[in-house]
């Protein structure tokens, strides 16, 4: 993944932080203008749901403004922040149990639907079109992530699209690395025959797009 | 000696998170072994793939926060509370001033005043302790005086009214007693027994005059009846008479007609047979 502008603000917080933690409002506001993507598509890529992904974000935002003066270690902000996503996470999933709804995005594709519209298309070239097909392959991939369990779930998302070192994982939810690592393995063990099942390939991929 | 990698060891070394040593282990067991590597590499494939769900772009919320921390003096609680008080004070003061008060303290009194005191004082000087004293008392003792008047009248008027209505309760129990005589009580039970038999009597006649006119009712109608029914089977037996004379006369005739035709036509009547 690139490094964008906002990563490496991000990456060079410290002194941020350490002005959030003695009360500095300002400092606090800045500290959400440059997590709240990274939260936001935490709770996304957790949920596959636009809304729970807000609600992740913005009650992460509050928890932090009230809490952020009681952080420990500058150095374990970015778990920390992360604990507190991963809380709201499970709390939403346990209403979202107790709801017993089902989201049209739990639903998986009828019959006849196997062949995807990113598959189906061969022009190439084309900006709007690619994107549109970059869109469409981001949900497939988002749909097989759903398929894994919550567990293996977070530690894939943290590990894969949050860079998030093992041992930055394990402090986050509070288990051994171990545990990290092969919730890690068994995590992209399973996506494998996903994606398998899928018949979604390197070179499928690489043709499409 | 045999070296298998566990899965976190696996894992460690496909996020490069493995210490030199041990990746070299693991690149010597991965030469041995080479089918390990493939299936490493398959989960890398995995990455590679997952790679492509892209992040949505999203923007962060406004968040208003105060610029300035520090509080003015203006605002603060202490600042508030010892305004208030001062102001209560002047209030007081103010008052005070307005309504004109007087504070003395004299032979462990404490008087607070809001008036001009002359008039009082003229008053202390033409009124003094002895004078008031002796007020007091002959107004106490004319006073009790005309309370204790008031008190035996009031008393002689309820003993006599007492005394007056208790003979007369009296007198009239025992006038009522001494006249209640056996006599009395006998002809006030043969009163009580002639009337019950009046009540009797009255009642037995008017019962009998009422069965009688009822009896006689009973049988004015009985032979109304009767004359009536009589009526109606006179009438029914000469409306029959009246039929069968009328059937006989009709009989007659056609007869008569059934004979002249046959008399008149004997020979017809014979071809007819």
């Amino acid at each position: 993944m690139a490094e964008t502008l906002l990563d490496i603000a991000m990456m060079h917080s410290d002194h941020l932080i350490a002005r959030a933690r003695e009360g500095d409002k300002n400092a606090q506001s800045r500290l959400v203008q440059l997590w709240y993507k990274r939260i936001y598509n935490f709770g996304y890529k957790f949920f596959f749901d636009h809304d729970l992904a807000m609600e992740v974000a913005q009650k992460t935002f509050i928890s932090m403004h009230k809490n952020v003066e009681s952080l420990q270690e500058v150095a374990r902000f970015k778990s920390w922040l992360y604990t507190i996503a991963v809380n709201y996470c499970r709390e939403e999933v346990r209403k979202k149990k107790t709801r017993r709804s089902v989201s049209l995005h739990d639903l998986g594709p009828g019959e006849g639907e196997e062949s995807y519209r990113w598959e189906e298309s061969h022009q190439r070239h084309e900006n709007p079109e690619r994107q549109l097909r970059q869109a469409e392959l981001s949900d497939l991939l988002q749909e097989c992530l759903m398929q894994l369990s919550e567990e293996q779930r977070e530690v894939v998302i943290m590990k894969e699209y949050e860079g998030l070192k093992f041992r930055e994982i394990a402090e986050t939810l509070n288990i051994s690395e171990n545990t990290v690592k092969s919730r890690m393995y068994y995590g992209l063990e399973g996506l494998r025959k996903i994606l398998e099942q899928k018949k979604i390939t390197k070179e499928t991929i690489g043709y499409e797009l | 000696m045999s070296y298998k990698p566990d899965d976190g060891t696996l894992m460690a070394y496909l996020y490069g998170e493995l210490n030199d040593n041990e990746k070299e282990m693991l690149e010597k067991y991965f030469a041995q072994h080479p089918k390990e590597r493939e299936k490493l590499k398959l989960l890398g494939d995995v990455r590679n793939i997952m790679s492509h769900a892209q992040d949505k772009e999203v923007i962060a919320p406004p968040v208003f926060a105060g610029t300035d921390n520090s509080r003015s003096l203006w605002q603060s609680g202490y600042f508030k509370i010892s305004l208030g008080i001062a102001a209560s004070i002047l209030f007081l003061l103010m008052a005070g001033k307005i309504l004109g008060p007087e504070i003395s303290y004299s032979k462990g009194e404490l008087r607070i005043s809001f008036a001009n005191k002359p008039a009082q004082k003229e008053k202390e000087n033409l009124l003094n302790e002895e004078k008031i004293k002796e007020l007091i008392a002959s107004s106490l003792a004319s006073n009790n005086e005309t309370q204790k008047s008031i008190r035996e009248g009031d008393q002689k008027k309820l003993m006599q009214t007492w005394v007056d209505m208790n003979s007369k309760k009296i007198d009239m129990l025992t006038q009522s007693a001494s006249q209640a005589s056996q006599k009395q009580v006998q002809s006030f039970v043969a009163g009580l027994q002639e009337q019950n038999l009046k009540l009797m009597k009255d009642y037995f006649q008017m019962n009998a005059t009422e069965q009688k006119k009822y009896m006689e009712n009973l049988l004015v109608d009985f032979s109304q009846y009767l004359q009536e029914q009589r009526k109606q089977d006179l009438q029914l037996v000469q409306s029959k008479m009246n039929y069968f004379e009328k059937n006989n006369s009709q009989f007659r005739q056609e007869t008569e007609q059934i004979l002249t035709s046959l008399i008149s036509n004997p020979v017809k009547n014979k071809n007819n047979y």
